[in-house]
């Protein structure tokens, strides 16, 4: 079953197109990345399927309904991101009970433990915690939330490297034991990758990529050596990026389909085969020149 | 890099191979390899059927994977393989550098006796 499914969802905030004729769908129970450049229309999108913002075109369905204004998927899901409205008035304990009551298979024991695990301070208010802070709480509200469709957008803004890991480690545990529809976007690929099943990349408010996650480390591959010898063995390819190397050579990244022979033989011929990591190839994918930041100081 | 759930089928071939999991014992599910190894329960289900395509596991219905009585030997004779295939590479590498049989006998025993040592 598909929890979300979308068919030329198109958003406009004026002139300004933040999404395009967007179309995918997902899964029950399973962990999506959202990627993307700034201003890809993550957020929007992410928005749009948590109901707070009306699509301008095409199609959304969220648990088979359309999401905005509708109910039955306010009360399936959660948004996290990092303005979240919480009551002024209340400390982080009371907002935590306040919680309870809303969420139906709301986890109060495991919101407990991670409260202490965080040694995060009951009688605080929210407003007054650290980025870092705010973001761990909320991030403890989200998975105690429980709910169907959970949804993380940017939710490690001000983690420090050992509490993001604790935050994936403890989505994946409570996500193993109790499995729902989880969707994550964030600018960390190379964190989150391992706990993915899919990442959907987003480029200027359209789809440019959506694949299981462990298929991206292979969707690429970047050949390095004599610039002759790296354009005959990536002739009629796909070229994602091209960087001048030394004075004779060229790095070039390509989809990989060559065969087993083929990059021996480009080994033979003295080229350099390398992995093109996952978050490589969404830089590539979505950056506007070929030649990345080195077109800039490029005079020739 | 390997992908990750050649990586896992991997590890599972040596603990099968080292006798930590014997022929007709139940293997790790998706999901405790998840969490073992920190990784989506849809890697780690790719990381079991690649083994079960290769017959060194067996599914039960309902009951999950077992280590079929083959398995040790099935891995044995891929292993094999996969030694035979370096050992192609490194052969061509040699030729290139122009080692000659002799020497690259003599280079495989003198590693074989310093990993040896190493071992002691």
């Amino acid at each position: 079953m598909n929890v979300i499914e979308c068919r030329g969802l198109s958003k406009r905030f004026g002139r300004t197109v933040a999404l395009h004729d967007l179309s995918f769908s997902i899964k029950e129970n399973t962990i999506t990345g959202l990627v993307g450049p700034n201003g890809a229309g993550k957020t929007t999108l992410l928005k749009i399927a948590a109901g707070f913002l009306r699509k301008t075109a095409g199609e959304i369905k969220v648990f088979s309904s359309p999401p905005f204004n509708n109910l039955k998927v306010s009360a399936n899901t959660f948004f996290v991101d990092d303005n979240m409205a919480l009551p002024a008035t209340l400390n982080l304990s009371e907002t935590l009970d306040a919680a309870r009551r809303f969420y139906p298979n709301w986890d109060h024991r495991l919101a407990l433990r991670l409260f202490d695990y965080f040694s995060l301070n009951p009688r605080q208010l929210h407003k007054n915690l650290s980025k870092g802070m705010k973001s761990t709480f909320n991030m403890i509200v989200g998975l105690s939330a429980r709910c169907a469709l959970t949804i993380f957008d940017e939710p490690t803004v001000g983690m420090d490297a050992a509490v993001r890991k604790d935050f994936y480690r403890a989505l994946l545990q409570d996500y193993l034991q109790h499995p729902r529809t989880i969707i994550f976007s964030s600018h960390l690929l190379k964190e989150i990758e391992d706990i993915l099943e899919e990442v959907l990349l987003l480029r200027e408010g359209q789809k440019r990529l959506h694949l299981p996650a462990d298929q991206l480390r292979e969707y690429a591959v970047g050949l390095r050596g004599e610039e002759d010898t790296v354009k005959r063995f990536t002739a009629g390819k796909e070229i994602y990026r091209r960087e001048q190397f030394g004075k004779n050579s060229i790095f070039a990244a390509v989809r990989n389909s060559f065969t087993k022979t083929e990059l021996q033989e480009a080994c033979a011929a003295g080229l350099e085969v390398l992995p093109v990591s996952a978050e490589d190839l969404c830089i590539y994918l979505t950056s506007r020149s070929r030649g990345g930041i080195d077109d800039v100081f490029n005079r020739n | 890099m390997k992908p990750i759930y050649l990586q896992l089928s991997e590890w599972l071939e040596t603990e099968i191979l080292s006798g930590n999991i014997t022929a007709g014992e139940k293997i790790y599910s998706q999901y405790q390899l998840a969490e073992m190894f920190n990784i989506n329960p849809a890697t780690a289900a790719k990381g079991l059927n690649i083994l079960a395509d290769e017959k060194i596991l067996y599914k039960k219905r309902g009951l999950g994977m077992f280590v079929s009585p083959e398995a040790g030997e099935i891995i044995l004779r891929k292993r094999r393989e996969q030694v035979r295939a370096r050992l192609r590479e490194l052969v061509k590498e040699a030729d290139l550098l122009d080692i000659s049989e002799s020497e690259l006998i003599t280079m495989i025993t003198a590693a074989r006796k310093r990993n040896k040592e190493e071992r002691a």
